[in-house]
């Protein structure tokens, strides 16, 4: 046996909370990885999905090599070929489509399967762009939220997590902290310890809300309401900083007018809570000084989701908790990081008329619902796996069994989408890879050091793409940097934030803090300075005449073609399009209202497939209140189909009080060629968007339910 | 599924997993620590902080150890929750040495 060696590792996931890794190696193995308990947010712990990262490295089901398909399209049957052989095909049947319908007629499909800068969310976009595919607008993840976020405080960091330790009022909303932000809790619990209070609103009692001091259990898609009658009687009973107000904000009077449609007797109707509930938790963010709230990514997966983030953001500039450290509100601290975004996009390789296609409407796209001229003959998957992760999942299927689609999919595993490629890719994992990381969770920005070189012939993202711009004849040089110099363009250097941190430092150390006030003194917005056209909060939002946008981040840096529908300035409430009150015809066919968390071993569908993590999520679930399961006729254990005019899966029956009668909870991330009924979550669920950003509205379905 | 405290700690009670563990889901009688399989939230923190290797992760324990998972749920549920460090058992340090570690 070999020199143990030990490399400073960052973790890949598309999580907030971006963890500090150390990894071990040994002959060139990889034999274990644990967190780096040097970092002060991460503090030496990883979590469910990534403590055994090395049996996903060494794991005997990795695609190692480029596979072309021998049988049926969805069967899995592939014989490996060679790199030249795989490009070679790639070259002549995207040639073959742009000649025939232009390239717009090739569609990327991406995520963040990988979270580095490099290798990441934009890593296929210049490429993309110069080829002219259609622009893929990628709106999985706070896209709804930050449409909101930046129409109300513009793009700011927010709050930092870690200054959560002086917060006397934690309001955790639609954020399962535990199993999605697990790192961040000490810091709550540090603030416990000071005498804060911890409340969780959440549709049914997660195991954050397990260990709050108050749990909320709001009727699920009514958020906005809820935030409406918070404000309403914030209004009515005094609990306004005027000063703050006066001197930091847009719009008071036209809010304190539309809240009064929000009484709390009308909020109670709709959310299910009572107006004692609703009462305090207004009282409680405006008396316990500084109050902070904690959004996390469902509030946006409604019908009225962006609107629901455009009045919980008003909330601590209404009671001036961005006053004091630990006062305000936390969404991404994402917009802290001085990323180079453009030098990755390319905006300026977008020809003069692009088409854009939103990636929740894939099904409808290549089934040939939306009738798109061109129609999209060639699919390039990467980062993501739409089989598991999209609505409409037999739609999706059937879009990818077209005989005349040609699919290509770069991927570790054999996922349900790269079951249907025509061409698979073998890609690297994290320890085979260099990358930079932001984080969306915390103020680190983080070091990937590769450990090992890459297993076969798999290979980084950005190699991926720096062989098809050879092999299409790319002649512009960027398409052409190493790893190294994509990473010394990854950042602005010169911004403020990164004074004192250089390349050098970050690979040694593995992270290093933003050049921000500590912890004990960020106060971002102290004295207003919010990042919008007016400088000051905007609760009557001046961004809303220009209607409804997606942040050209998540569209390959395209700005154009908008889809603008009007937004009004003000704060309302939408209530959800399927629901008992808005839609009773509906309800009374499909009487459950089906919610959709993360699961607790899987980070969306990845790990999904992995021993480890298959044994402690066990089958596809689905949890019902004892009510409910009593109307039913369902007992635990029981085997039940749930479905709607959308579709159908199954899941097995778990029965507890933590659910709110009248929702069910099947967690997301199963896998349906792993689930006995061939079908998954994302088979009952829609390609509706969300009032803002095109967010989806994975909470907004009524289902039926019954035994097998 | 969660961690799970096994024999090895018996007798020794560093607790330097307490210290650690961020939801504060150890238990504690006269002799050992349990985990909360309820609370634990699975970030593996613990494990490399114990002297003796008494805890791994409830899917990599072998045979003779997984009686230990029912072991943990049960003496958890009955037992005060520990939120801080305490000293060792006084044969702790023999104990260890005995294990050869």
């Amino acid at each position: 046996m070999g020199m143990e060696e030990k490399i400073i590792g960052a973790c890949p996931q598309d999580c907030p909370d971006t963890c500090s890794m150390i990894i071990t190696k040994s002959d060139g193995i990889v034999t274990g990885v644990r967190g780096n308990p040097d970092h002060p947010f991460t503090r030496g712990r990883l979590c469910a999905k990534v403590n055994n990262y090395q049996d996903r490295v060494n794991s005997t089901d990795r695609i190692l090599y480029p596979l072309r398909r021998t049988g049926l399209k969805g069967t899995a049957a592939f014989e490996r070929i060679g790199w030249d052989e795989a490009l070679d095909e790639i070259a002549s049947r995207w040639k073959a489509i742009i000649g025939t319908h232009g390239a717009k007629a090739i569609l990327p499909y991406s995520y963040l399967g990988t979270q580095g800068i490099l290798n990441g969310l934009t890593v296929g976009d210049a490429f993309f762009n110069k080829l002219g595919a259609t622009i893929s607008e990628r709106t999985f993840c706070d896209s709804g939220a930050c449409t909101a976020y930046t129409m109300t405080i513009g793009h700011s960091a927010g709050v930092d997590p870690e200054s959560f330790v002086h917060s006397r009022y934690i309001l955790l909303w639609a954020c399962n902290t535990l199993t999605t932000n697990s790192h961040h809790w000490p810091f709550i619990e540090e603030a416990r310890k000071r005498g804060a209070k911890v409340v969780v609103i959440d549709p049914y009692r997660s195991r954050t809300a397990r260990q709050a001091d108050l749990h909320v259990p709001i009727r699920p898609g009514t958020d906005g309401a809820l935030a409406l009658g918070i404000i309403h009687i914030l209004f009515r009973d005094g609990l306004v900083d005027t000063d703050y107000v006066a001197q930091h904000t847009v719009g008071a009077d036209e809010l304190a007018e539309r809240a009064q449609d929000y009484p709390p007797e009308r909020v109670a109707a709709i959310t299910g809570l009572s107006v004692d509930l609703i009462a305090e938790l207004a009282h409680g963010l405006s008396e316990s000084q500084p109050s902070v709230i904690r959004i996390g990514v469902a509030i946006e997966r409604q019908s009225g989701g962006g609107q629901a983030v455009r009045a919980i953001a008003c909330i601590p500039a209404l009671v001036g908790s961005w006053r004091r450290p630990g006062g305000g509100l936390l969404q991404l601290p994402l917009w802290a990081f001085p990323v180079n975004w453009g030098t990755f996009l390319r905006p300026d390789f977008i020809e003069p008329e692009p088409r854009v296609l939103n990636q929740w409407k894939l099904g409808a796209a290549l089934t040939g619902e939306m009738a798109l001229d061109p129609p999209i003959q060639s699919l390039m998957v990467y980062n993501a796996n739409p089989m598991v992760m999209s609505p409409e999942q037999a739609r999706i299927a059937e879009g990818l069994l077209r005989e005349d689609l040609f699919t290509v999919v770069s991927e570790q595993f054999m996922t349900d989408t790269a079951r249907y490629a025509d061409i698979v890719l073998p890609a690297t994992t994290q320890v085979e890879q260099e990358d930079i990381m932001f984080s969306w969770g915390h103020m680190y920005l983080s070091y990937n050091n590769r450990a090992i070189d890459p297993i076969g012939e798999a290979v980084p993202n950005t190699e991926l793409f720096r062989r098809l711009a050879k092999t299409m004849g790319f002649e512009d040089p960027s398409f052409y940097r190493s790893d190294a110099e994509q990473i010394a363009d990854a950042m602005l250097w010169d911004a403020p934030q990164m004074q004192g941190i250089t390349l050098e430092r970050l690979k040694r150390e593995g992270y290093a803090r933003l050049n921000l006030p500590s912890a004990d003194e960020y106060a971002p917005h102290a004295n207003g300075h919010f990042a919008t056209p007016s400088g000051k909060c905007e609760f009557y939002s001046s961004m809303a005449a220009d209607g409804n946008f997606v942040l050209g981040l998540f569209r390959q840096g395209y700005d154009g073609q908008q889809s603008g529908e009007p937004i009004d300035p003000l704060p309302h409430y939408i209530p959800p399009q399927e629901s008992a009150e808005s839609n009773p015809d509906l309800a009374a066919r499909y009487p459950l209202n089906l919610i959709t968390p993360k699961s607790h071993a899987f980070l969306s569908s990845t790990y999904g497939n992995l021993p480890h993590q298959r044994r402690q999520a066990g089958d596809q679930s689905v949890t019902l209140h004892p009510d409910d399961a009593a109307r039913f006729g369902i007992a635990a254990s029981d085997r039940v189909k749930i479905w709607n005019d959308r579709g159908a899966f199954e899941a097995v029956a778990q029965i507890s009080p933590d659910i709110r009668q009248g929702v069910i909870v099947a967690p997301v991330g199963y896998w349906p060629s792993l689930n006995g009924g061939q079908a998954t979550v994302h088979a009952i669920t829609s390609s509706r968007y969300a009032d803002l950003g095109k967010a989806p509205t994975f909470s907004d379905n009524l289902v039926a339910v019954e035994r097998c | 599924m969660a961690y799970v405290v096994t024999d090895n700690c018996v007798d020794c009670r560093f607790t330097k997993c307490v210290e650690v563990c961020p939801v504060q889901c150890f238990h504690v009688d006269e002799r050992m620590v349990y985990i909360d399989p309820d609370g634990c939230i699975d970030c593996a923190g613990c494990v490399p902080e114990c002297p003796v290797g008494a805890i791994d992760d409830e899917y990599n324990l072998p045979d003779d150890k997984r009686a230990w998972i029912e072991i943990n749920r049960d003496r958890a549920a009955v037992l005060p929750r520990l939120t801080g460090g305490m000293e060792p058992l006084p044969g702790a340090q023999q104990r260890k040495a005995e294990l050869g570690l």
